[in-house]
C-alpha cells in the first residue's frame, strides 16, 4: 500500500515540479500569490522558520518527521509528509470524539442548478434572505486575509465560487481562521448560505455555515502552465461539444499513465473528460431508442460460453470448479442472438461487453462493447439504410450537424472533417480492387489458382501478410492497403468473399460472394453486417472450410457450434444482422486517436510486476 | 387459433403413419388432420422406419430431416430459392387482428387498403382438397392462412401441398377475410418459402417435461411455448424501466470493467482467467460496486451500471454463475433515501409489467403497495425468536449458548453448527437472522442496520454502535437488494478491508490443514481455495476523498423472477449455465 501511495503522490508532485508558474497568467498568478501571502501572513515566524527546516530535511533525506504537527498547509511541501500531515489532522479530530466524515449532508440545489437560478443576480446583489445548500470539491483555495477566503466549489461538471467572510460564520476570528487552514484543495465540502454576487460579478454563495464532508488526504495536482492555464481549460471545458476537437496536451494532468490510472484524477481535473463520458453514454443511449423505437427487443446473451463462436478471435479461458467446466468468454453474442431469432424473437439486439485475448493498443482493449441487431425479414440492403438513418441520426443529435472534426493524423496537424451525410459511398469489394489495383481477381476465389494470384500481387505491391497466406488473408491484406485507405467519409465496403464470410449468405446474384457490408469511417471498420446466412447445409459446409483453414495453421479461423447449427435447421427466417463497435464510435464523436480514452478503467499492464519476471517468463 | 390448439394438442405425439390420409380426400366438415410431413415423407420414413421399430425420436429426426433436405433441393431444382433474402412485411399479426377485429363472420375485405403482407413461422395446418388453412405465428401472434387452389398463382397449391411443412417460415400476400366461424384470416394470393425447416417441430407435452431440453435448446422452448418469450419481453421491459426510472432522476450511466487485477466489492469465489499479451492472471467481476465508486471520487454525483457479474459457485434455482445486477450511487445521500429510491423502482416496474401492485408469485399474493415495512435486524430477530441482542453483552460465548437454548430443538445440524462457528456477535445476529427471521419475509421489508462485522463496506451508524446505515430488501424469503451509506473514511476502510483478508486467509489455512493430503477434496469443496486481495488503487481513490453517499445494488433476475412468477433463475435467463451432458 505504502508503495501505491507514495508512486501516486510522486506522479503527482512530478507534474507540480515540472510546471513553473508562468507569470503571463494574471488571474492564475495573482491567486497563487495571495494565496502564499495568506499562508505567510497567517502563521507564525516561528511555525514558517520550522517549516523551511523541514523542507531542507525533506529535500535531504525525504524522511518523514514524526514529530511534526498537522498545522502546516504548504503545497511545496513533499508528497508524503502531506498525507501523514493529514492522517495526523483526521486523528486529531476523531481523538476530539468528532467524525470527519459526516453522514449527509442535504443539498438543496446543484451547482448547476445554482448557476442557473441565480446568475441573472445583479453586480454586488445579495440575497440575503435565500437560504442554498450546496457541496461539492474544492479545486481552488484563495485567503485574501484570515477573516477572508474565497473557493471554487466544482460539482456535476460546473463550479461556483464560495466567498466566506468571518463576519458571516458564527465562528470568532481565530475559531474562523484556524478552521480555515484546514480546509484543503481537493476536500469536498458543503456549505449553507445564501447567494449574491460580487462587485466584479462572479456568482458566489456566501456561507453562513461551511462543513467538510469528505478530506483529500494527497496533494492534488496542480494546474500547469500553460498561459492562462486554470480559467482558459475551464472555460474551454465549458463550451466543449461532441464532434469538436480536444487538446489533452494542455490538460492539468496530461500524464497518460496516471490519467488511465487513476481516472478518478482525470475526471476532477481535466474537465472535458467528463463530457467524454457522458458522450459515451449518449451514444448507447441513442442506439437504445433508436432500436426500442423499431420494436426490437434488449436481451442478455451468455458471456461464459462452452465454445466461442460468432467471430474469428482468441478467447480467454476461465474454470467452473463446481461443475468443473472449462468456460470461454464471449468473443461475439451472434450465434445465440440469432437462436433468439429461431426462437420467435424477430428483432433483438445487445449491448455489452466482448472479450478478445489479444494485444493492448490503440484501438484494441481486450474488453470491448458492441452493439449488434438481429432483424428477421430485411437483408443487407435494408441494413445500410438503417445504418445510415442511425449514425447520420446521431450525429445530428449529439453534435448538431452532420460533421464532425477529429484529429486523424495526430494532434500536430490540421483535424480533418467527417461527414455523416447520408448517404454513404458504397464500394464493390473485389470490383474495387481490380479497378484501383489494376487487377484481375479470379472468380473462383477457393482456387488454388486464386490464392496464386493474390499471394503474387502482395509480392508485387511489397504489402506484407504474415503466414498462413490463405486466400482470406491475402485478400483482407489488399483491401487494407487499396480500399481501406480510401475511406474517411463514411464508406460501405461490400459483398465480401464466401472465404471471408462464413455466417453471412452467398450473394444472389454474384457468384462466390456474400451479401456482407462493412462500414469503415477514418479507415477504421466501425460495422459489419450481413443477410444471415440460413441454410443449415450450407452452414456446415462453411465451418468445414474454416477448420481447413484453421489446419492449416490460422487460428482465427471460426470453430463449429453445433447447438446453432441445429437451431438454423429448425429454421431461421431471412434476417439481417448488424454489429457495430462503440468503443470506436465514441473515439469519432470525442476526438481520440486512443481507445483508453473512451474506456473509464482501460486495461494497463501491471505495474507492480518488474520487468525482469517479464523477461524470465518469456525465455521459458 | 382453432387449429392451433389442434396441433399443440396432438402434434408430434401422431405417428407418423397418419401420413396415408394426405391423399385422402374430405370436406371441410370431415376429418381434420394434421400433417408434420407431406407426401414425400411417406417413402422414406418408411424405410426408415425399418430400422428403428423401437421408434426412436432421433431416427425419426433424421429421416425427417433427410426427406426437407430432399424438397430444399426439390425447389432449388425448379429455381425457387428455399432460404430467401428478405420479405416485405405490411403487417404483423396482431396488428391484422386489430384492425379488423370489427370484421364480421364470413365477409371479406378486399379494397386496395386491404393487400397486406405477412410472415412467420406455419405451426399448423389442415388441408381439404382445394382448400388449406394454415396458422402462422410471428413475433406478435397468430393469423390464419385462407389457401383457396383458385386463388394462388402459378401452381402454388401444389407447392403448399408438396414442400410445405410445419415449421417453415412462410411470407404471403393477399386480403382479409373471417371464416363463418369467426377466424379471421390472410387469403392468400402468394406466398413464399422463406425459411425451410429442416426438423421437425417438437411436442409441447414432450418440451415442458424435458427441462434440461427446454434450457439447452431455448429456441425449441420458446417455438412450443409462446409464453417462454413473454417473459423475455416482460425482462426487456424490466431493465428499460430501471433505465428510465435512474435517468429521470438524473443517474449517467457508465461501464466499468469485467476482467480486473483483484476481484472486490463482495466475498465470493472469482472466476479467474489469463491474457496472454499481459501475461497476468485476470478475475471476472464479483460486483461492480469499487469502481463506480471510484467515479463519485471523480465528480459524477449519480452513477450507476447494469451488466453481468460473475460468481464461481454452485448453481441452483436462485443462482447462475453469471447474472446481471444494477448498482447505483448517488453522492450526498444516505441509506435513507436509498430505500425510497428502491421503492421507487421496484414498484414502477411492477406497474410496467402487471398495472398493479399486487402481484403473484407462486401461489402467494405480495403486496407491493408503498411504503414497506422497515424495521431493524435486531428487533426482526427479538420479535421472531424472543432474544434481545441488545441484552446480549459481549460474550460470545454466552450469547451462543442463549441463542442455542432460545431457538431450542428444532434446530437443523447445519443451522446449529454454523451458529456455533460465527466468529463475532455480529455474525451470530446475522446468523440467526437467516435461518429464523430471512423465511417469513414475504411482503417487502427493508431490514435494516446490519452488524459492522458482516457489512465491510458499510459506514458506521452514526447512532448506535456496533451497527452500519445499510438495508437489504427481502421479497418472497428473498434478498432482492442490498444498500449502504457508503464507507467513506478511507482508513477505517483500510484495516476493514485488512480484517477481511487476514479472516478468509485464516479460513483457508484451516481448511488447508483440516483437509491435508487429500488434494481431490481440497479442490472439489473448499469454499476458501481462492484468493482474496486488497484493492489498493481502491484505497487510495478513498484518500482523494469520495463524498458522502449512499449506493444500492439490486439483483435483475430475480425481480424478474418474481415479476414473471417465475419459480427459477433459469427460467428469466436466456441461456443458463447447465451441467455438462452426459
Amino acid at each position: 500500500m505504502e508503495g501505491s501511495v507514495e508512486e501516486t503522490a510522486k506522479a503527482v508532485s512530478n507534474l507540480v515540479v515540472d510546471s513553473p508558474v508562468d507569470p503571463s497568467a494574471p488571474e492564475e498568478t495573482i491567486s497563487k500569490n495571495a494565496l502564499k501571502k495568506a499562508m505567510k501572513n497567517k502563521q507564525k515566524e516561528e511555525e514558517r522558520r520550522r517549516k523551511e527546516e523541514e523542507k531542507a530535511k525533506q529535500a535531504a533525506a525525504k524522511a518523514s518527521s514524526q514529530s511534526q504537527k498537522p498545522a502546516a498547509d504548504d503545497e511545496d511541501m513533499d508528497p508524503t509528509q502531506y498525507f501523514e500531515n493529514r492522517l495526523k489532522y483526521l486523528a486529531t479530530k476523531k481523538a476530539d470524539g468528532k467524525n470527519p466524515y459526516p453522514h449527509k449532508f442535504f443539498v438543496t440545489l446543484t451547482i448547476l442548478e445554482y448557476i442557473e437560478k441565480f446568475e441573472s443576480l445583479n453586480n454586488g446583489e445579495h440575497l440575503e434572505s435565500e437560504t442554498v445548500s450546496l457541496a461539492g470539491r474544492i479545486m481552488s483555495k484563495r485567503a485574501s486575509s484570515s477573516k477572508l477566503f474565497f473557493y471554487d466549489l466544482h460539482g456535476a461538471g460546473a463550479k461556483v465560487q464560495v466567498m466566506t467572510d468571518a463576519s458571516k460564520s458564527g465562528m470568532d476570528e481565530v475559531e474562523f481562521s484556524k478552521f480555515h487552514s484546514s480546509v484543503k484543495r481537493g476536500d469536498i465540502v458543503g456549505v449553507t448560505g445564501f447567494p449574491g454576487k460580487t462587485k466584479r460579478g462572479e456568482l458566489s454563495i456566501f456561507p453562513r455555515s461551511f462543513v467538510v464532508l469528505s478530506h483529500c488526504l494527497h496533494m492534488m495536482p496542480r494546474q500547469k502552465a500553460a498561459p492562462g492555464a486554470d480559467t482558459t481549460n475551464v472555460k474551454k471545458t465549458d463550451i466543449w461539444v461532441p464532434g469538436s476537437t480536444r487538446n489533452p496536451e494542455a490538460y492539468i494532468l496530461k500524464d497518460q499513465e496516471t490519467r488511465y490510472r487513476q481516472r478518478y484524477l482525470d475526471l476532477m481535473l481535466n474537465m472535458e473528460v467528463r463530457q467524454i463520458f457522458k458522450t459515451r453514454s449518449k451514444i448507447i443511449s441513442y442506439i437504445r431508442k433508436f432500436l426500442d423505437d423499431l420494436d426490437f427487443l434488449e436481451v442478455e446473451t451468455p458471456m461464459m460460453n462452452m465454445i466461442a463462436g460468432g467471430a474469428a478471435a482468441r478467447p480467454f479461458v476461465t474454470h467452473h470448479n463446481d461443475l468443473n467446466m472449462k468456460l470461454y468468454m464471449r468473443i461475439a453474442p451472434e450465434l445465440y442472438l440469432k437462436e433468439l431469432v429461431v426462437g420467435g424473437l424477430e428483432r433483438v439486439y445487445e449491448i455489452g461487453k466482448q472479450f478478445r485475448n489479444e494485444g493492448i493498443d490503440l484501438t484494441h482493449n481486450p474488453e470491448f462493447t458492441t452493439c449488434e441487431f438481429y432483424m428477421a425479414f430485411a437483408d443487407y440492403n435494408d441494413l445500410m439504410e438503417l445504418t445510415e438513418k442511425m449514425l447520420s441520426g446521431m450525429v445530428k443529435e449529439i453534435t448538431g450537424g452532420y460533421k464532425i472534426k477529429y484529429h486523424a493524423n495526430g494532434l500536430d496537424k490540421d483535424p480533418i472533417e467527417i461527414d455523416f451525410t447520408p448517404p454513404f459511398r458504397r464500394i464493390d469489394m473485389i470490383e474495387e480492387l481490380d479497378k484501383v489495383a489494376n487487377l484481375q481477381i479470379p472468380k473462383d476465389l477457393s482456387s488454388d489458382e486464386a490464392n496464386k494470384y493474390l499471394a503474387d500481387v502482395c509480392l508485387k505491391f511489397d504489402i506484407k501478410c504474415p503466414p498462413p497466406l490463405t486466400t482470406a488473408r491475402l485478400l483482407d491484406k489488399l483491401v487494407g492497403h487499396f480500399l481501406e485507405e480510401t475511406c474517411v467519409n463514411p464508406t460501405y465496403i461490400i459483398n465480401h468473399p464466401e472465404i471471408m464470410s462464413p455466417l453471412a449468405k452467398w450473394h444472389r446474384s454474384k457468384p462466390s460472394l456474400t451479401e456482407r457490408f462493412e462500414l469503415f469511417i477514418n479507415k477504421h471498420e466501425l460495422c459489419n453486417a450481413y443477410t444471415e446466412l440460413n441454410d443449415p447445409v450450407v452452414q456446415r459446409q462453411r465451418f468445414a472450410d474454416q477448420l481447413k483453414d484453421r489446419q492449416s495453421g490460422d487460428d482465427e479461423a471460426m470453430a463449429l457450434d453445433e447447438t446453432f447449427c441445429t437451431a438454423l435447421e429448425y429454421g431461421l427466417p431471412p434476417t439481417g444482422g448488424w454489429g457495430l463497435g462503440i468503443d470506436r464510435l465514441s473515439m469519432l464523436f470525442t476526438d481520440s486517436q486512443n481507445i483508453k480514452e473512451v474506456l473509464l478503467f482501460p486495461a494497463m499492464k501491471p505495474q507492480d510486476e518488474p520487468c525482469a519476471k517479464v523477461a524470465a517468463t518469456s525465455e521459458v | 387459433m382453432e387449429a392451433l390448439k389442434v396441433w399443440t394438442s396432438l402434434s408430434s405425439s401422431l405417428p407418423i403413419s397418419f401420413r396415408h390420409l394426405i391423399h385422402t380426400r374430405h370436406r371441410i366438415t370431415s376429418l381434420t388432420f394434421l400433417r408434420r410431413c407431406s407426401s414425400t415423407t411417406a417413402s422414406a420414413s418408411t424405410r426408415n422406419r425399418r430400422s428403428s421399430s423401437s421408434s426412436t425420436s432421433t431416427s425419426d429426426r433424421e429421416a425427417i430431416r433427410a426427406i426437407r433436405i430432399k424438397k430444399v433441393e426439390e425447389l432449388r431444382g425448379k429455381g425457387l430459392e428455399p432460404y430467401a433474402y428478405n420479405w416485405d412485411r405490411t403487417h404483423s399479426a396482431n396488428q391484422l387482428q386489430e384492425i379488423y377485429k370489427s370484421l364480421p363472420n364470413g365477409e371479406a375485405s378486399d379494397g386496395e387498403n386491404d393487400r397486406v403482407s405477412v410472415a412467420g413461422r406455419i405451426v399448423a395446418r389442415r388441408a381439404f382438397g382445394k382448400l388449406a388453412f394454415l396458422t402462422l405465428r410471428d413475433d406478435s401472434g397468430t393469423i390464419q392462412l385462407y389457401c383457396e387452389k383458385e386463388r394462388l398463382v402459378n401452381d402454388q397449391f401444389e407447392q403448399l401441398k408438396n414442400h410445405v411443412d410445419i415449421g417453415d417460415i412462410l411470407g404471403a400476400s393477399g386480403s382479409m377475410k373471417r371464416t363463418e366461424k369467426g377466424e379471421l384470416s390472410v387469403l392468400v394470393n402468394s406466398f413464399a418459402i422463406l425459411t425451410k425447416s429442416l426438423l421437425p417441430l417438437p411436442d409441447k407435452y414432450h418440451g415442458l417435461t424435458d427441462v434440461d431440453k427446454r434450457y439447452r435448446q431455448r429456441y425449441v422452448d420458446m417455438i412450443a411455448n409462446p409464453e417462454v418469450a413473454d417473459v423475455f419481453r416482460k425482462r426487456a421491459k424490466i431493465v428499460s424501466e430501471i433505465r428510465k426510472t435512474v435517468e429521470s432522476l438524473g443517474f449517467l450511466e457508465v461501464e466499468t470493467p469485467v476482467l480486473q487485477g483483484a476481484a472486490g466489492g463482495a466475498e465470493a469465489r472469482p472466476f479467474v482467467t489469463y491474457h496472454n499479451s499481459l501475461r497476468r492472471d485476470l478475475y471476472l467481476r464479483i460486483a461492480t460496486e469499487l469502481h463506480l465508486k471510484r467515479m463519485l471520487v471523480g465528480g459524477f454525483e449519480k452513477v450507476y451500471e447494469i451488466g453481468r457479474i460473475f460468481r464461481n459457485e454452485g448453481i441452483s434455482t436462485r443462482h447462475n454463475p453469471e447474472f446481471t445486477t444494477i448498482e447505483m450511487y448517488e453522492a450526498f445521500s444516505d441509506y435513507q433515501s436509498m430505500m425510497n429510491m428502491t421503492e421507487e423502482i421496484v414498484t414502477r416496474c411492477a406497474l410496467a409489467v402487471h398495472g398493479k401492485l399486487t402481484i403473484d408469485y407462486q401461489g402467494v399474493e405480495i403486496n407491493l403497495e408503498r411504503p414497506w415495512r422497515r424495521e431493524t435486524m435486531h428487533n426482526l430477530v427479538k420479535e421472531t425468536t424472543g432474544i434481545d441482542f441488545n441484552e446480549l453483552g459481549n460474550d460470545l460465548k454466552a450469547a451462543k449458548e442463549v441463542t442455542l437454548r432460545g431457538l431450542g430443538v428444532g434446530l437443523e445440524n447445519k443451522d446449529k453448527s454454523a451458529i456455533e462457528a460465527s466468529p463475532s456477535l455480529g455474525n451470530l445476529l446475522n446468523e440467526v437472522f437467516e435461518i429464523t427471521v430471512e423465511p417469513k419475509l414475504l411482503q417487502p421489508t427493508f431490514v435494516l442496520d446490519y452488524p459492522i462485522e458482516i457489512s465491510p463496506l458499510a459506514k458506521p451508524h452514526r447512532r448506535r454502535a456496533g451497527l452500519t446505515e445499510r438495508f437489504e430488501l427481502f421479497i418472497c424469503g428473498r434478498e432482492l437488494a442490498n444498500a449502504f451509506s457508503e464507507l467513506t473514511d478511507p482508513l477505517d476502510q483500510r484495516s476493514r478491508l485488512e480484517e477481511q483478508v487476514r479472516q478468509h486467509n485464516e479460513k483457508r489455512a484451516a481448511h488447508v490443514a483440516e483437509t491435508s493430503g487429500e488434494e481431490e477434496n481440497l479442490k472439489k469443496n473448499e469454499d476458501n481455495s481462492y484468493e482474496v486481495t486488497l484493492d489498493d488503487d481502491f484505497l487510495t481513490a478513498l484518500e482523494y476523498g469520495m463524498p458522502p453517499a449512499s449506493g444500492m445494488g439490486l439483483g435483475i433476475d430475480r425481480l424478474v423472477m418474481l415479476l414473471t412468477n417465475s419459480a427459477s433463475i433459469r427460467d428469466v435467463i436466456a441461456f443458463p449455465v447447465l451441467k455438462i451432458q452426459q
